[in-house]
């Protein structure tokens, strides 16, 4: 089951620029792993040590947050994913 | 009109006479509340010209519609006047509990106006307002003021009021509530020029809406969608205390004076770094995120320090300029700047400049009053902060802020004043947020991130689309846009954290609809529009002024030197096409090629009384 893959700004260095990548997987957490085998230096971005998660990233599936299931949240086929920052600012 | 009150108090401190006038209606409906009385009275009331710190400066302080409500995040309050700093347009925005006491005072907003002959605080509440000596408060730090007149007048009261920094009329001084600030432009120094130490409100509750129910029924909506998102529950949980984080991460955390956009050893600084030293959780009125995170040092140097922060802003003032990597200093540098009266962005930023001058040697110890202004001294950055705050020694020239202060110096101190029209950079870098960095070139009060929050670049909103960081002309319209999101947000007077919660869009002109009844908010659009009529006079108010095209410009550091980032996206980075921004920039606005806003688009926005005072 694949799906795309939004890559904000502050992923765009990992992934040589591109703005899209299609990522498989049938719940957001697969979709996530699959992006992160491929391009590992994302891992530590979007996961703490324990492979959460981190708390001030938002997944949106379509437009719409994917919290509070977040990585268990269903995908699929042709869904676009796309990432925030939830910080509010300064 | 209910939701605002339709009245102001006039106090003129020179003659002691106060009056209560009335908002006409046709004002209310043009201009909302909150930012949009503020800007619009000060434009009617000011003569050009006339010096910021002298009498004829007058003071606005004024909270919105929606302050004192059941709704979350709306009792902020605001300050405008002339700034001592920049000479330009003055906006300073506050929380903590302040606001809602305007509104059950029943004031809209206070205008101040002549100079007291001795210090004096103001005591005003729904039925008076009297002026009391302050003899015993001048020279009192701003926790010690508060004490003192809740003391004296019941815990019930709440007080505004400035620090020996506004006393000593710093340029850069604030104004403090409880230890929520109105920061930036100096409105602290007016404050002090007048003689006025203190504000302060007995009030007790006192809220009439235009349609109570239909505002009961709109705060559930906003409190629903709002603790639906994620992003509530984090800013709950860390407040802005790690948004270090993710600008090192960008490369956008300014490091030495903005050489560099990450801090080397950031990662050990991060926001759980900072939880271990947490104390608690401070909230503004009706607001249940409650962001404010206070920190105490328990052991070492600054054992007994203690702040409600410091958030992001001043985490960078006293980490990045001076690349200081000692939490607990930071911690100490927010309590003093907080007590002292200080503007904790303008002060980083300017102990981070005297910092580059000694490294070059254009400044050395003797004079400095024998301090050691090298990277990572934090024992000297201490010591600064109550230099400039007493203007003691090399503080006395700091206090004039960057522009000043190079312009005395000489010697190419001008090229390390990291300033637009006077007001200091805050914490996100030029370079490598280009939105922001022509924000701060064309803001109407100078470089400060609040007046245009480029979200898109630091947290990579798509709305209303998505940008790329490093774009510049191409951007344009995203600074016209978050620039107007900001005045729209400022009407209510709404926080700017909470804001992004989800439930703007949705819920605030039908809230502010509840609370004032003012018809045209029923369109959604009605707010965008009231903002630009605001962006519109704050510029007319510059332009009187005599500021032009050339002030809307960045540090030629930031035109000319590439952006190092230790590693992180943007290396080279460097603001290329400012004259090719600014053309797109104007042409979106209206605005002549000089920046001036034109005829046409004055009368298309009703402010057509203020096209005689644009000469081009």
């Amino acid at each position: 089951m694949s799906a795309s893959l939004q890559i904000p700004g502050f992923l765009r260095d990992v992934t040589g620029d591109a703005s899209v990548v299609t990522v498989n997987g049938s719940t957001v957490g697969e979709c996530l792993g699959d992006f992160v085998d491929r391009f590992p230096d994302a891992k530590a971005r979007l996961f703490d040590k324990n492979g959460n998660l981190l708390t001030y990233i938002d997944v949106f599936v379509n437009g719409k947050s994917a919290y509070p299931e977040e990585l268990a949240r269903p995908v699929a086929s042709g869904d676009e994913l796309s990432l925030l920052f939830l910080i509010a600012g300064g | 009109m209910k939701g605002n009150s339709g009245k102001f108090l006039r106090i003129n401190l020179s003659s002691g006479k106060v009056a209560t006038e009335t908002i006409p209606e046709q004002v209310a409906q043009d201009f909302v509340g909150g930012r949009g009385f503020a800007c619009y009275y000060l434009y009617r009331e000011l003569t050009p010209h006339i010096d910021p710190l002298g009498e004829q400066n007058k003071m606005i302080v004024a909270t919105g519609p929606l302050a004192g409500t059941s709704a979350q995040a709306v009792s902020r309050w605001l300050v405008y006047t002339k700034s001592p700093l920049t000479g330009a347009l003055a906006r300073s925005v506050a929380g903590a509990d302040f606001g809602a006491w305007m509104r059950f005072a029943g004031y809209d907003f206070l205008i101040i106006e002549g100079k007291a002959e001795k210090p004096v605080y103001l005591l005003l509440n729904s039925n008076s307002c009297q002026t009391k000596p302050a003899d015993e408060l001048w020279g009192k730090d701003t926790w010690k003021t508060q004490e003192w007149l809740s003391q004296r007048h019941g815990d019930n009261v709440r007080t505004a009021c400035i620090g020996p920094a506004g006393e000593k009329l710093v340029k850069y001084a604030c104004i403090v509530s409880h230890r929520r600030t109105a920061g930036r432009c100096g409105t602290g120094a007016v404050m002090g020029s007048k003689n006025l130490k203190a504000i302060v409100i007995d009030a007790q509750r006192n809220i009439q809406l235009h349609d109570p129910e239909a505002f009961k029924q709109v705060v559930k909506e906003q409190i629903d969608l709002m603790q639906a998102t994620k992003g509530y529950h984090h800013h709950s949980e860390y407040g802005t205390t790690d948004t270090s984080d993710i600008t090192n991460g960008l490369g956008i955390f300014p490091v030495r004076n903005f050489r560099f956009g990450r801090q080397n050893g950031h990662e050990k600084l991060s926001a759980e770094e900072y939880r271990k030293f947490r104390t608690g959780d401070f909230g503004c009125y009706s607001c249940s995120s409650k962001c404010g995170k206070a920190h105490q040092v328990t052991s070492g140097t600054y054992a007994g320090a203690w702040s409600e922060g410091p958030e992001y802003e001043t985490i960078w003032a006293f980490r990045g300029p001076t690349d200081n990597t000692n939490i607990e200093a930071t911690i100490a540098a927010d309590q003093l700047c907080d007590d002292l009266g200080l503007d904790t962005i303008s002060t980083g930023n300017i102990i981070g400049f005297a910092y580059e001058l000694y490294e070059k040697g254009i400044l050395t110890k003797q004079d400095t009053d024998g301090l050691e202004l090298t990277y990572g001294n934090h024992a000297a950055m201490i010591a600064l902060v109550k230099k400039i705050a007493l203007r003691e020694g090399i503080g006395n020239l700091l206090a004039e802020g960057s522009k000043k202060a190079a312009a005395t110096i000489g010697k190419g101190a001008e090229d390390y004043a990291m300033q637009a029209k006077g007001l200091e950079f805050p914490a996100y870098e030029p370079r490598g947020a280009k939105s922001l960095g022509f924000n701060y070139a064309t803001s109407n009060i100078g470089g400060s991130h609040s007046y245009g929050y480029a979200a898109q670049e630091v947290f990579g909103r798509a709305f209303p689309r998505a940008v790329d960081r490093f774009a510049e002309v191409e951007n344009a319209d995203v600074v016209v846009f978050n620039q107007h999101q900001r005045a729209m947000l400022e009407l209510g007077v709404c926080c700017s954290f909470n804001a992004m919660f989800g439930w703007v869009p949705q819920v605030y002109h039908k809230m502010l609809l509840a609370a004032t009844g003012i018809e045209q908010l029923a369109d959604a659009n009605y707010v965008w529009k009231v903002a630009e009529r605001i962006l519109n006079m704050e510029r007319a108010f510059i332009v009187r002024e005599g500021f032009r095209r050339k002030d809307d410009t960045l540090p030629q550091r930031m035109l000319t030197e590439p952006l190092h980032t230790n590693g992180a996206p943007g290396e080279g980075q460097m603001v290329r096409n400012l004259e090719a921004f600014l053309d797109k920039y104007y042409e979106i606005r209206g605005w002549t090629a000089e920046g001036i806003p034109s005829p046409q688009k004055l009368n298309e926005l009703g402010l057509g009384f203020v096209t005689k005072d644009m000469v081009d």
